[in-house]
């Protein structure tokens, strides 16, 4: 199994504040598969995408990728880990105020052995014509384009993508989702998907519906369809 | 591959100019001057140091009332040591300057030409450098006196007079009422009355350390004792025309130093707090790196990086104008105060160590640290942007019945507390720093006033007393003598009064390393200048003395005579108003009687006027308003350039820091200024809200910082003058120094208010609205 997870908890605050975010999660994703984790504000999915990066740790449970257990993982080792094997997005791009969007994409390049080529992946993104840009002058979609190929440029075994779509428009959006399934597609990297937009489960190999920090459904999904058909 | 987060330092640098750009000028200004002093101060120690050997200064001198013949001589030999004529006779100069003529000398403490030639002719005279500096003399002038003229051929610079002290036993050197030079063999004809027989020895074999250096001066006191009518002793270690200058050098380098590493630390922080706001402002990107997988170590060096550079640019921009220009403007400096011998510029490796490594070493050091805590949170914090690291820190409880707006400033300034701690150490530097600049002129000027209101007399006449009258062997022909004498140094001037005046030193203890001069005054009774009722065994000292030894009345203190062993117990009934001078008054008996100087014995006198009938060969010296003020003249002269020049470096510190940091707060707060800016505030009272909480923080740190420095400068000024200097200056503070500090920090931190309103103008309203870095 590529990325397996086993009896994840996790829960934050004392006492009255205690809160059980995560209740026993476990999971397990297939190497190249693009699974979405979907479910309402709360939910826990973003704490359980975040456990996966190796960026929060779990209270209990194990979690091993490509065989290899990150539960007992220290700080530097973690980092390691993430340099080795992770590509993040976010819904909000935190891109480099004052790195162009070549630069921005090189800075994910620096962390990997064999990154891919720059200039192909600028014109697979879209922004080969406004490489020479900083971000300010792109726009949300641009910015996003420019977030996923810093992402994707050291060729990462996974992908985490938290909420990737949540600050762009519908047109946007799908222009987004179509890259990264280009990316699934291309690179054969393992995607997993945090959203809460239902529309997107459709182009997703594999489902994770969540609620209340459980899996309600975990299910591969036989009728996939493409981004760009994707309708909500 | 390169890391390209490289590529954005550059930019980051040029995208933040003004905050940079001050802190490279601070930087620059500070160490350009300290490299600067560093090379000139190496080069001229060095200088100094080679030319012991180079213009073969003595190892000590001793003046003979007589001139001595070769018997004794020979004698005096015999100890181990080499003696070289070094007579000299002193002229008052038609400005009423005095100038000490040495006949040019070929094999001891030899003369540094600095300008112009050697003396050939009989009127013909090379003075030195500084004298004619100070007094506006040239090469091809003329000088004259009451009988000589002479023309400037040289201006030199004698190796033995490196520091102008006309007596060894003065507080302060004179380098502008008293100088020196050398006249040829034909022109060096002076009267043997006017001549004073000063011999110089070399060592046969140099003492190996300083206590034998000393034990070898005590035996040799003892030799000349015995040999001829000792007049003067000095040791080349306590020669200060010879060793001050090469002590000053070595002290002011130490503080010059730390004054520097002082800069530098402020500075660290300061880049430390910006640091620390740049890691807020982009704490989401720097969450973003972490999850990819950067390491804290990569994106400490990342950070370090611009501080770094600015500070190794400055370094270097520093050390290429200390090298060149400030080398000359501080050498300038040891040459505005001492008569030094020609340097030529060496490469101080020590200065750039100082200048350049140790700050760059500091400069990492402290923002390594300040970095490291600041980035040792998760990811995960970086990217929710939750920088706190105590969670459970309540906030503040205020009171509803305060202003909103109070609340609000109050806020600001908790929010801001660690840039207000940085600056609050900031502007504790700079005030004290301005504190010494401002304090300095107005110690001297009241020093100078007080002299002048406590005068005793308008002069004091103090008689040269013939060596023959104390020869215990002739005891009838100094009874012989000392009848003459008297009768020679009576004068009709009813306006003088007779006293005696005996000198004793100070015997080192925990509160003054230094032996000192004690003059001790026999009083008459009902004295018309000292204002006393005197009765029999009363000891009066001065208030330059108890201040400078802590002394009160009822205290007994012990002194000593020079190069004896005699030591005298004073009772002290009273204490007398001079704040100049380390004196004790007592009735003339009990003064004649206690140094066995007979009943109707005296040795000076006071008066208002000047007294003309007694002859210049019986008048020791005259002490008048000149010489009382001597000290504060030349330290005016030395240190009054560097005072000036310590205000304006306070001034740009102070407004440096309160620049930065004040700026800072406000690129902190950016968001919340551009999200008020939304509500409806217009700038000004934006301003009121954000600059306000900083200036009531800057003007509370003004008003306590200032008299806590005052009382901090009084303790080390004086700790100063108890233990390495001789004499006293009283502390004194200028009423209105504080207030002129108050208002010069307020004016300077005015220009920053300008400069924070120009930022809060440009604060863009869409910052709150977007919610990207």
């Amino acid at each position: 199994m590529f990325l397996e997870l086993k009896n994840i908890k996790k829960s934050f605050g004392d006492g009255d504040s205690h809160v059980e975010v995560l209740k026993d999660i476990s999971l397990q994703v297939q190497k190249g598969e693009f699974c979405v984790l979907l479910g309402p504000s709360g939910s826990g999915k973003s704490t359980l995408l975040n456990i996966i990066g190796g960026i929060d740790n779990a209270d209990s449970g194990e979690i091993s990728i490509m065989g290899e257990s990150m539960s007992n993982l220290k700080e530097k080792q973690l980092t390691n880990y993430r340099r080795k094997h992770l590509g993040y997005v976010f819904q909000m791009y935190n891109l480099i105020p004052n790195l162009t969007v070549r630069e921005n994409i090189e800075v994910g390049a620096y962390l990997s052995d064999k990154p891919l080529n720059v200039d192909e992946l600028l014109k697979v993104l879209g922004l080969y014509e406004h490489q020479e840009k900083i971000p300010n002058q792109l726009s949300g979609g641009q910015q996003q384009r420019c977030s996923i190929g810093r992402a994707i440029v050291k060729n990462p075994d996974i992908l985490l993508c938290d909420e990737p779509t949540g600050a762009l428009d519908y047109s946007t959006s799908k222009e987004i989702l179509k890259l990264i399934e280009t990316v699934n597609n291309t690179y054969n990297n393992t995607i997993v998907m945090v959203t809460h937009n239902d529309a997107i489960k459709n182009m997703a190999d594999r489902v994770v519906l969540l609620r209340d920090g459980k899996i309600r459904k975990n299910y591969l999904n036989e009728e996939k369809i493409a981004a760009m058909d994707l309708e909500w | 591959m390169k890391n390209p987060l490289n590529k954005r330092i550059l930019r980051e640098i040029k995208e933040d100019i003004g905050k940079y750009l001050v802190i490279f000028i601070l930087l620059v200004a500070s160490i350009a001057f300290v490299s600067g002093f560093l090379v000139a101060d190496g080069s001229m120690v060095k200088a100094y140091d080679e030319s012991f050997e180079k213009y073969n200064i003595e190892d000590g001198n001793f003046t003979s009332k007589n001139k001595i013949n070769r018997a004794q001589k020979k004698n005096i030999e015999v100890f181990g040591l080499t003696l070289y004529d070094n007579f000299f006779a002193e002229v008052k100069l038609n400005n009423n300057d005095t100038l000490r003529i040495f006949k040019n000398r070929k094999e001891i403490d030899k003369v540094c030409l600095m300008k112009g030639e050697f003396p050939k002719k009989a009127d013909e005279i090379a003075i030195d450098r500084m004298f004619a500096d100070n007094n506006n003399l040239k090469v091809g002038d003329e000088i004259w006196d009451s009988h000589h003229k002479w023309k400037i051929t040289g201006l030199v610079s004698l190796s033995d007079y490196s520091c102008l002290f006309s007596d060894n036993n003065d507080t302060m050197f004179d380098s502008l009422a008293f100088g020196v030079a050398v006249v040829s063999e034909e022109g060096f004809d002076f009267k043997e009355e006017e001549l004073n027989y000063r011999y110089s020895f070399i060592y046969n074999e140099k003492p190996k350390d300083e206590t034998e250096e000393y034990n070898r001066s005590k035996d040799l006191i003892e030799v000349l004792n015995n040999e001829i009518a000792l007049k003067d002793f000095i040791p080349r270690y306590a020669n200060q025309a010879i060793i001050y200058a090469g002590e000053d050098m070595s002290g002011d380098k130490q503080a010059i130093v730390v004054f520097l590493y002082i800069i530098i630390v402020i500075i660290a922080f300061v880049f430390g707090v910006t640091g620390a706001n740049t890691i807020v402002k982009e704490s989401a990107v720097i969450g973003t790196l972490r999850a990819m997988g950067y390491e804290k170590k990569e994106l400490i060096k990342h950070y370090l990086m611009p501080p770094l550079i600015v500070t190794l640019i400055s370094a270097i921009t520093g050390n290429i104008l200390g090298y060149s220009l400030m080398k000359d403007y501080c050498a300038g400096m040891y040459y505005g105060s001492y008569s030094l011998t020609t340097f030529v510029t060496i490469w101080n490796g020590e200065a750039f160590v100082m200048t350049t490594v140790i700050p760059f070493i500091i400069m990492l050091l402290i923002n390594y640290l300040v970095l490291s805590n600041k980035l040792s949170l998760k990811p995960l914090n970086f990217i929710r942007r939750d920088l706190r690291k105590n969670k459970k820190k309540k906030t503040m409880k205020l009171s509803h019945k305060l202003p909103v707006f109070t609340r609000f400033r109050i806020r600001v300034i908790i929010q801001n507390l660690s840039n207000y701690l940085v600056l609050f150490v900031g502007i504790f530097f700079a005030n004290m720093i301005l504190v010494y600049g401002l304090i300095f002129p107005s110690l001297i000027n009241h020093y100078q006033s007080n002299v002048k209101e406590n005068m005793l007399c308008n002069y004091q006449y103090i008689l040269e007393v013939p060596s023959d009258v104390f020869d215990k062997n002739h005891k009838l022909e100094s009874m012989v003598n000392l009848l003459m004498y008297f009768n020679e140094v009576e004068t009709e001037n009813e306006d003088a009064e007779k006293f005696t005046a005996y000198s004793l030193k100070t015997i080192p203890g925990k509160l003054s390393s230094v032996e000192e001069n004690v003059a001790i005054y026999g009083v008459k009774d009902k004295s018309r200048y000292i204002n006393i009722d005197f009765k029999e065994n009363d000891v009066y000292i001065t208030k330059a003395y108890a201040d400078k030894y802590l002394l009160k009345t009822g205290d007994t203190i012990q002194l000593k005579e020079a190069y004896k062993n005699n030591k005298y117990d004073f009772k002290i009934t009273g204490i007398i108003n001079d704040e100049a001078t380390l004196s004790i008054y007592m009735p003339i008996k009990d003064a004649n009687k206690m140094f066995d100087l007979g009943d109707s014995y005296f040795s000076g006198y006071f008066s208002d006027t000047k007294i003309t009938d007694i002859d210049e060969e019986y008048i020791g010296s005259v002490i008048d308003i000149t010489a009382l003020t001597k000290i504060s003249r030349q330290l005016d002269k030395s240190m009054g350039s560097i005072m000036n020049l310590l205000n304006y470096f306070a001034m740009l510190i102070f407004f440096v820091l309160v620049y930065l940091l004040s700026k800072v707060i406000i690129e902190k707060n950016a968001q919340s200024i551009s999200m008020v800016k939304i509500l409806g505030f217009r700038d000004l009272e934006v301003s009121r809200l954000y600059i306000l909480a900083t200036s009531i923080m800057v003007v509370l740190f003004i008003i306590i910082t200032i008299p806590v420095e005052i009382w901090l400068v009084k303790i080390i000024v004086e700790v100063i003058l108890r233990t390495s200097i001789s004499g006293w200056i009283a502390f004194y503070l200028d009423p209105f120094l504080p207030l002129e500090m108050f208002a010069l920090g307020v004016a300077t931190y005015a220009i920053v208010v300008i400069f924070e309103y120009i930022k809060i103008r440009k604060v863009p309203k869409d910052i709150a609205l977007k919610n990207v870095e």
